[in-house]
């Protein structure tokens, strides 16, 4: 049944409290029925995993950052990545099929029974989330636990994080919470900010944001995501254009005699 | 299989300390530009079949438009440019489908792209406008078929002559030139900061090597020479504007383009398309523009089949370029972090 009054729902992740369990990436594995990955070791500290993919939708960043001269400073950054959940979704204007929607919780949602593996979705999303899954040929990410959120249960992730480093509510309410423990955490002098949640871009706020204690780049966000429709304008000027001049030009030399 | 990429792995050995105290960045590990240089983003998965289908794609929206300008402005002997331009957009508006569907996932759903039409998706627009194309390219050549009393029970006369050769001309217009809208809006950042050029590359490639080719034919089918002449005088055009376009696309794609431009591919494209694809058929057929239609001798054909290779394989390793170069640059955590302008 469609619930319109439910409010967006999203995830608040919180870098300063993952303890990199990688408890998330487990549940969501299991409650998915995800197959497994193999056994690679990356040799990247503690993430053989490498990063989100058709078969990974939560996945948890292990950032080393060792400081010789001052080794107090030294810490651990760890952080569980997800599919955005963006306001304005690049995979979602490119699919051509209609089979990405945005559901009554307000979350991204790749319906597999009629998405045909175009994979124009795949460059079309500013994070590099959104995958084409081979066996079944069908694109493939976070749901957002659509079919626990139905029966009124928390995703897999978030019921499953120890340390409540991934936070599932109602979007403003988590927006809320994350804006007065940014505060808390610079008044300790925490060098947090919000990722995803009041900046200027044309991806809009994202309904999975997060906070981070670093720029974005180290944890291969991008700094300023671009929604790439916005570059379709001039692209269909340039084409035009083209197509105008040369026109002209085969009038003018079919006319000659 | 789940996308791991072993870039420069960032160890702790004691050279990269060491290296990393010499830098003053406070040790090891510090001012990180990316995550282990995982890509960000991915690309296309694209392989022979889309390539083909760009190049194809090209190709017949370049012969309809030919087709349509000749049969609206041609003078006595253009009727081979005419037809031959109406039988090349329909064979290719019979291979492109079947190499779109080859691509697919899921081949058996190629018909979910016609449950909507979305303005916002250059996948779906192009869908549609490639169907539409299909659709005006067949009776295009019923007409010409029924012209020639070669199927003189058609209803014919479906649609009067100048709104059918408008028709098929805006609609080949739009299909040659969506799949460079469709690869400049997305997020691989060679591709977007090509958003100015590609789409016009892809039209002025296209009528290039339609014009290369109807030239070929006419050429090898002793067709008439002013034909011939006119074809590459708008060849000329169509592949000198290419040429400025590329190169205006290389210098202000900056580092970006290094995917496109750089190493291998960027040598490639050089030698293949804009020297051997452009320059060179542009100098063989350099007489041409002096030479009026009515004084055009009698064919070179050796001179037009050499100069209309060329440029046919210059359009291909265009668009072969352009598609590796799509995956390279997602893969580069570099170009994707890197701030847009
Ligand atoms: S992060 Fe990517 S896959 Fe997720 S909603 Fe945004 S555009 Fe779509
Ligand atoms: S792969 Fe599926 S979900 Fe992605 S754009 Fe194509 S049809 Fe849509």
């Amino acid at each position: 049944m469609i619930d319109d009054a439910s409010p967006d729902m999203g995830f608040f992740t919180d870098v300063t409290l993952c303890i990199g369990c990688k408890a998330c990436e487990v549940a969501c594995k299991q409650w998915n029925q995800l197959p497994s990955d193999g056994y690679a070791l990356s040799g990247n500290s503690y993430d053989n995993t490498g990063r989100l993919s058709a078969t990974t939708w939560r996945h948890v960043d292990f950032v080393e950052q060792f400081d010789r001269i001052n080794p107090a400073e030294s810490r651990w950054v760890m952080m569980s990545d997800v599919c955005k959940h963006c306001t304005h979704a690049g995979c979602m204007e490119a699919c051509p099929t209609g089979a990405i929607i945005r559901n009554e919780y307000g979350a991204v949602y790749v319906q597999p029974d009629i998405c045909n593996g175009c994979g124009y979705c795949v460059p079309a999303c500013p994070f590099g989330v959104i995958a084409l899954e081979p066996d079944q040929g069908v694109a493939q990410k976070c749901t957002l636990c659509y079919d626990r959120m139905k029966d009124g249960i928390e995703p897999a992730c978030a019921k499953a994080c120890p340390t409540d480093s991934i936070q599932f509510g109602p979007v403003e309410q988590l927006k809320e919470r994350a804006r007065r423990r940014t505060e808390e955490l610079l008044a300790r002098n925490v060098p947090a900010r919000l990722y995803g949640v009041d900046e200027d871009t044309s991806v809009g706020d994202l309904n999975a944001f997060f906070l981070i204690t670093d720029r974005p780049e180290v944890f291969n966000l991008p700094p300023k995501p671009v929604l790439p429709s916005t570059y379709q304008p001039v692209a269909y000027l340039s084409g035009f254009l083209a197509t105008a001049a040369l026109a002209i030009v085969a009038m003018q030399a079919f006319r000659s005699r | 299989m789940a996308g791991v990429t072993h870039g420069d792995i960032v160890q702790i050995t004691p050279d990269a300390v060491a290296a990393s105290l010499a830098r003053g960045d406070g040790g090891f590990g510090r001012n990180q530009r990316s995550y282990y240089d995982h890509p960000v983003l991915r690309g296309a998965h694209w392989r022979w079949e889309i390539i083909w289908y760009f190049y194809i794609g090209g190709l017949m929206s370049g012969s309809a438009i030919l087709a349509a300008a000749a049969d609206t402005f041609g003078a006595e002997g253009d009727e081979a440019v005419v037809r031959n331009g109406r039988w090349l957009a329909l064979v290719g508006a019979a291979i492109s489908p079947l190499l779109l569907i080859k691509d697919l996932g899921r081949p058996e759903r190629f018909l979910n792209m016609t449950r909507i039409l979305k303005l916002k998706s250059p996948m779906s627009v192009g869908v549609w406008s490639l169907l539409s194309f299909s659709g005006l390219s067949a009776i295009a050549v019923l007409e010409e078929l029924r012209g020639r009393g070669r199927v003189p029970w058609l209803l014919g006369g479906l649609l009067p002559r100048g709104p059918r050769n408008l028709a098929h001309a805006l609609a080949a217009a739009f299909t040659g030139s969506y799949t460079g809208v469709l690869i400049s809006a997305t997020a691989v950042p060679v591709w977007n900061s090509g958003r100015r050029q590609i789409p016009a590359i892809f039209v002025c490639s296209a009528v290039a090597t339609a014009c290369a080719a109807q030239a070929a034919l006419l050429a090898l089918r002793g067709g008439s020479a002013r034909s011939i002449n006119k074809l590459e005088r708008i060849e000329f055009v169509a592949s000198l504007t290419e040429g400025v376009l590329l190169v205006d696309y290389a210098s202000s794609a900056g580092e970006t383009g290094n995917a496109l431009f750089g190493g291998e591919t960027g040598q490639r494209l050089r030698a293949n398309t804009l020297v051997g694809g452009i320059a060179v058929p542009a100098l063989l057929n350099l007489a041409s523009l002096f030479t009026k239609p009515s004084h055009a001798g009698k064919p070179n054909v050796v001179k037009t089949l050499i100069a209309a290779g060329l440029t046919l394989y210059g359009g291909y390793v265009l668009r072969k370029s352009l598609i590796e170069a799509g995956r390279a640059s997602a893969d580069d955590p570099r170009a994707a972090l890197r701030q847009p302008e």
